[in-house]
């Protein structure tokens, strides 16, 4: 046992010899017991990213380990949700239950996936051809939960659910990583619903981790600074809003995520790397605040963990 | 913020085996659950078999009667080519399409494999559900070719069995021999191989592909080249006989398989000369064969005691060729999904 759930060294993957990197330098460790969430853009790699833990993908380049083990060694005790729900549309609920009570001898928990499906009001007898997208995504999570994962990975796992099962669902998900150190990992590129579950934030765009840690930690390392310019020293903007990070004298020292120049008004999203002068209006950003930041500039420097894998295994 | 946000580290979860013992469990629940996956199909099988077996017995317990009294009527009449005017339309012809059935099924289960079985669930991720549940990819595809391959092993062997039986029983109202198209496969062992084959080719092309419908089309494809090809070999897969005569023109016994005849031209054979364009009076006839060169006359044929050693051989080669395209299918998934051992 060890208290990394997963961890990835320079993990790349590219599909097809000469296609493009769906991932690349991917480099992160993620500690037991969290519940993470992996934001990113429409094809930033989190579903690659997700699969190659499951073990369902090989790595082109570099490594992942999961539960301290490799992928495949570690799949009986890990479980995953693909992001279009796939299940076989011929079964029945109760048959799909079984199939699950099947290929996982010894570990099903069969009252749980019960439970989640019939939360839903399903009919057990019920083709899953003819449920709805969010009903799938009731038994597919039921499958998912019943092997009694430690790490769950689930790919957009909320996107077809209406408010309320969303909410009940991600419920019964708190209390499941709540009660037995479940660690889940959930992708999602709607920060706002991630905000009150996660403790833990994995952001992935253009294939590369650029940030990486506690969320609370994540917020606690940046700052949101708003100054009039020319306060410190003088400027030759022209006063049209401005992105690029390290152009304004005055923010020098810090690493700079995104700034803007309103007339003579400067605000900007900094990670400070030193005491920021007294007369600067400061904040703490919201973790969505954050996430945009980094995602309109692909650009700013990425913040990962200096010491991605200890001595784990 | 956070509702789990001071967790000491997971120490040892809840109890959970992931005990060696579930090992057997897990081969049986895997198993259980490809037939519940293919259960239509493989009651449709069982369908097919039933009907044909009913159709062969039928047609060789009844419907032959009419034709056996005809023909007893033509015998007795003391009628020339009895077997030229009865028979052939429905006792022989149904027949014959019952073998052709049973020889040719194998493109069935080429489509079935790269379709439903492999094909589709690429195609749609469910591959990757069964995968992420307790079992690998190698097992998953174990159980997805073990539980086809069993059931046709059955279904042919029953088919074949049953064809065999209703083939020789009135072998003198059949008018094709041992080597048609509808006999030759469909009583013996190499019909099964085929039909293994196709499964294996068709796992193998869904994999390649990952799509249904294409999987589906390839693997037709190309189980039947791979059929048409080796049966154009298929004559040499045991020695022939070859029979020679300075004398005249030498026929092939009854019921051989003639491969080639022709003449000897200074005592080789050579298949290809209008010998028989020699015609006139026997001196006019002589002097012309001699002008060829012609020598002797050759026949080379397959005695029908040849058919199983050839039976036998083509088996063989068919079950190789299934065995090495089934590991290239489990090479092919080994190298797309992650597997363990990476130290």
């Amino acid at each position: 046992m060890t208290d990394t759930a997963m961890a990835a060294t320079a993990l790349g993957k590219r599909f097809g010899r000469r296609g493009g990197w769906a991932l690349r330098d991917c480099t992160f460790r993620l500690p037991a017991g969290r519940v993470c969430a992996v934001v990113g853009p429409n094809g930033a790699g989190k579903s690659t990213l997700l699969a190659l833990a499951a073990g369902l993908l090989a790595p082109t380049e570099g490594r992942v380990t999961v539960l301290g083990t490799d992928p495949a060694s570690a799949r009986a005790r890990v479980g995953y949700v693909a992001q279009d729900k796939p299940l076989y549309p011929q079964l029945s609920v109760a048959e799909t239950l079984r199939v699950g009570a099947d290929l996982n001898p010894g570990r099903w928990d069969a009252e749980t996936a019960e439970r989640i499906v019939s939360a839903g009001d399903l009919d057990p007898r019920k083709k899953i051809r003819s449920l709805s997208g969010g009903q799938r995504t009731r038994v597919a999570l039921a499958l998912a939960l019943g092997k009694r994962p430690e790490l769950l990975l689930l790919d957009e796992p909320m996107a077809d659910l209406d408010p309320l099962a969303r909410h009940e669902l991600m419920g019964t998900l708190m209390a499941r990583a709540a009660q037995y150190g479940t660690t889940i990992v959930m992708s999602s590129h709607v920060v706002a619903e991630l905000e009150d579950s996660c403790d833990h934030l994995l952001l992935v765009g253009g294939g590369r981790v650029r940030l990486a840690g506690e969320i609370d930690d994540l917020l606690a390392a940046h700052t949101r600074v708003s100054t009039a310019t020319g306060s410190t020293g003088p400027t030759s903007e022209d006063g049209s809003p401005d992105s690029a990070p390290g152009g304004l004298p005055e923010l020098a020292p810090h690493t700079v995520v995104e700034s803007r120049v309103t007339g003579r008004q400067l605000t900007a999203l900094v990670r400070p790397a030193g005491p920021l002068p007294d007369d600067w209006r400061t904040s703490t950003p919201s973790l969505e605040e954050l996430v945009l930041a980094y995602l309109r500039n692909p650009q700013a420097a990425p913040l990962t963990p200096a010491e991605p894998e200890e001595a784990a295994v | 913020m956070t509702a789990v946000a001071t967790k000491t580290p997971a120490s040892p979860g809840p109890a959970r085996g992931s005990g060696s013992g579930a090992d057997g469990r897990t081969a049986w629940g895997t198993l259980r659950t490809v037939l519940r996956l293919h259960r239509t199909a493989l009651l449709v099988w069982a369908a097919v078999v039933l009907a044909l077996s009913g159709w062969l017995v039928w047609l060789t317990e009844v419907a032959v009667k009419d034709e056996l009294a005809e023909w007893e009527a033509c015998e007795r009449a003391g009628q020339d080519l009895c077997d030229m005017t009865i028979g052939w339309v429905g006792y022989s012809e149904s027949l014959a399409w019952v073998g052709l059935l049973i020889s040719y099924g194998f493109v069935a289960v080429a489509a079935f494999a790269g379709g439903a079985l492999i094909g589709r669930e690429l195609e749609n991720g469910t591959a990757r559900l069964a995968w992420a549940q307790g079992i690998t990819p190698a097992r998953w595809l174990t159980a997805k070719l073990a539980v086809p391959a069993l059931a046709l092993t059955a279904d042919v062997t029953v088919l074949v069995l049953v064809y065999r039986w209703a083939w020789g029983a009135h072998q003198n109202l059949t008018y094709n021999g041992w080597t048609g198209d509808d006999a030759y496969l469909s009583r013996g062992p190499a019909g099964l191989a085929y039909a293994l084959c196709a499964l294996a080719v068709g796992v193998l092309t869904a994999l390649l592909l990952r799509r249904a419908l294409p999987a589906l089309a390839v693997s037709v494809v190309t189980s039947g080249l791979f059929a048409f090809v080796v049966a154009r070999y298929r004559g040499s897969f045991w020695p022939a006989v070859t029979r020679t005569s300075t004398a005249g023109v030498v026929d092939p016994p009854d019921n051989a398989w003639e491969l080639e005849n022709g003449v000897l031209i200074h005592g080789r054979r050579t298949p290809d000369v209008d010998y028989w364009a020699c015609d006139g009076t026997a001196a006019e006839a002589r002097r012309c064969l001699d002008d060829l060169g012609v020598t002797g006359y050759y026949t080379t044929y397959h005695p029908e005691s040849h058919y199983w050693p050839l039976q036998l051989v083509e088996t063989g080669v068919v079950l190789a060729v299934a065995a090495l395209v089934t590991a290239a299918a489990f090479l092919l998934l080994r190298r797309r999904t992650a597997t363990a051992s990476a130290a």
